[in-house]
């Protein structure tokens, strides 16, 4: 794994939960069991027997756990693998209830949360969290349903979470490697500069091109970003990356991007080492740490 | 992971656990002794986290210092870990050695085998990418061999993968390394290097060397043997939550004095490096498993081979 590997890794991580993240669970449960079709509406149930009648769609199912339980992105983006592990294990022809597909990504949800935080809900509190739809018993029993397939294998190791969250995790890896690029070329840039001895211009030092796929930018963010960086600087992401996470609902907070030629001498002096966690820095400023 | 519960006969109590009760049970089949760890499965949890993690790091950690965990039996109202039978643990071992009031250490070749089979199956679980987190000698179990595993890993964590903080509810307090009980949540594989190094000086003396009952008197049986640290000696602590700028200053204490007070053995000067090289203030200056079981204290094992 190369080092942007890892680093869009840690982004990915510690950024807010996304409507992309959840569209890419629903699909990701969905092909679990893909002879359940979720999203057609159910044929008309008996009367009397109103449950099946209530059962919300798989993407609205989970955007509520994720709203009530303000679930760690990390703990909601590891039930892919868990999911993926499903998909691998269960028949291609597997069939089940239309509320099979709801079961099986809370049962992923609990063991992901169970496994990966030092505290979590009970499950008392999951049932609470699925208002109404599934009652204790059998949250109880579709964790022990879901431990017993995957035979208590509930380790999550760094290469899965790269194979399993690759679609999400491509376009920050992408950033990552044109900010590198950036970076070299301005490197250069910067050398032939100091060959010629001129004075430097500020047009010369905010050559850097934001990609803003996938950010959000709060408009009111900092003034400084948009002066500094020579209007370069897109608000507008293809995108969208609405913020479902209450946690992370407050206000964003973005450094404003280091002055590129500040000192030039404390450029050149810049060891590799150092550069590294400048690029990340960087990058992680404009995802809004 | 297939067996039922009318394959083993239950027999006496062993002990209770953080999270279970631990009987003695023999399997019926084989006629082998083995331990069976009783989860008593509350409803309204589901099944505790801790089993959870115990079970599934358990299942992959395959070494001879730390127990094997043989199978699991799950049933409605219980769940039962079947392990590698043990003789008896650690503390009760230097318990029994005690005779009346005057509390005494292990014999020095003794304390130096016990605590190399420690180094190598702490070294197997951070290789493996595991903190076990709860190292003391009532989770060092010993059979009539003289061989030392490592046992209840219900406060284990897989480390490695960007997930989230950790807690600092961890470790037994007596063990509990001083950036821990400060509030540092990045700890890594140096929280259990500490606790080896208080088993150690145990081992030697026959008594726990820092006996604290609260957060705060922890600390401060630390700082008065380890001296209190300062910004140059370990250059974060000032920026850890709990720090206490307002502490007197202490200077460290000559280890080697107070070890050498309990035993009537010669405790050599390899040994106390050893000792002070696990109870470095800084968890970054804390040896690692690996360079402790490379300690010249160990030489002679070296020559053996």
């Amino acid at each position: 794994m190369t080092r942007e590997h890892k680093n869009a890794l840690r982004i990915l991580m510690k950024s807010p939960v996304t409507d992309d993240m959840i569209k890419f669970l629903t699909h990701t449960t969905l092909n679990v069991l893909p002879n359940i079709n979720n999203e057609l509406p159910s044929p008309p149930v008996s009367p009397g027997n109103s449950k099946e009648s209530k059962l919300p769609s798989l993407k609205t199912f989970i955007t509520k756990l994720v709203r009530y339980t303000n679930v760690y992105t990390s703990t909601l983006l590891t039930t892919a693998c868990y999911l993926k592990k499903l998909q691998r294990i269960l028949p291609k022809d597997a069939n089940g209830l239309p509320s099979t597909i709801h079961r099986i990504f809370l049962a992923c949800l609990i063991l992901s949360a169970k496994f990966h935080n030092d505290s979590s809900p009970l499950n008392k509190h999951w049932a609470e969290y699925t208002d109404g739809l599934f009652s204790l018993e059998d949250v109880n029993l579709m964790e022990v349903q879901l431990l017993a397939l995957l035979n208590w294998d509930i380790r999550i190791k760094e290469e899965d979470l790269f194979i399993d969250l690759r679609y999400l995790l491509e376009p920050i890896i992408r950033d990552l490697e044109m900010s590198a690029q950036r970076k070299r070329h301005y490197k250069q840039q910067q050398q032939q500069q100091l060959l010629k001895a001129g004075p430097l211009t500020k047009d010369h030092t905010n050559s850097k091109v934001y990609n803003q796929r996938n950010i959000s930018i709060d408009s009111n963010l900092s003034s400084l970003t948009l002066t500094e960086s020579n209007s370069t600087v897109s608000l507008h992401s293809s995108r969208s990356m609405s913020t479902l996470n209450s946690r992370s609902s407050s206000p964003l907070y973005a450094k404003p991007p280091k002055s590129y030629v500040p000192n030039i001498n404390q450029k050149v002096r810049r060891t590799e080492a150092s550069e590294s966690d400048w690029d990340l820095e960087d990058i992680m400023a404009q995802y809004g740490f | 992971m297939s067996s039922s519960s009318s394959q083993f006969k239950q027999l006496e109590k062993l002990g209770n656990g953080t999270y279970a009760t631990v009987y003695k049970g023999l399997n019926k089949t084989t006629g082998i002794f083995v331990a069976l760890k009783e989860v008593k499965l509350d409803s309204e949890e589901g099944t505790p986290s801790t089993a959870i993690r115990e079970i599934s790091l358990m299942k992959e950690l395959k070494h001879e210092n730390i127990v094997r965990l043989y199978d699991v039996i799950h049933t409605e109202n219980k769940l039962t870990l079947v392990f590698e039978y043990m003789d008896k643990d650690l503390k009760n071992y230097m318990d029994s050695r005690t005779s009346g009031n005057s509390t005494r250490g292990l014999e020095l070749s003794l304390v130096k085998y016990f605590q190399w089979q420690l180094f190598e199956g702490v070294t197997f679980c951070h290789e493996n990418k595991i903190l076990h987190r709860d190292l003391k000698p009532q989770n060092l179990l010993i059979n009539n061999k003289g061989q030392l595993k490592l046992g209840d890993f219900g406060l284990a964590r897989a480390f490695g993968i960007p997930v989230n903080t950790f807690s600092t509810e961890v470790v037994t307090l007596w063990y509990r390394a001083p950036d821990v009980l400060m509030g540092s949540r990045s700890y890594s594989t140096s929280i259990d290097m500490w606790s080896c190094g208080c088993i150690l000086a145990e081992m030697i003396t026959g008594k726990p060397l820092f006996p604290g009952t609260n957060d705060e008197e922890q600390l401060k049986l630390i700082f008065d043997i380890m001296g209190t640290p300062d910004e140059q000696l370990w250059p974060a602590v000032t920026s850890l939550p709990k720090y206490n700028r307002n502490l007197p200053k202490k200077e460290p204490k000559d280890l080697k004095k107070l070890l050498q007070a309990h035993t009537k053995e010669i405790v050599d000067d390899q040994v106390i490096d050893l000792v002070t090289g696990l109870l470095q203030l800084n968890p970054d200056a804390r040896l690692t498993a690996k360079q402790a079981l490379h300690h010249p204290w160990f030489g002679e094992y070296y020559q053996q081979q």
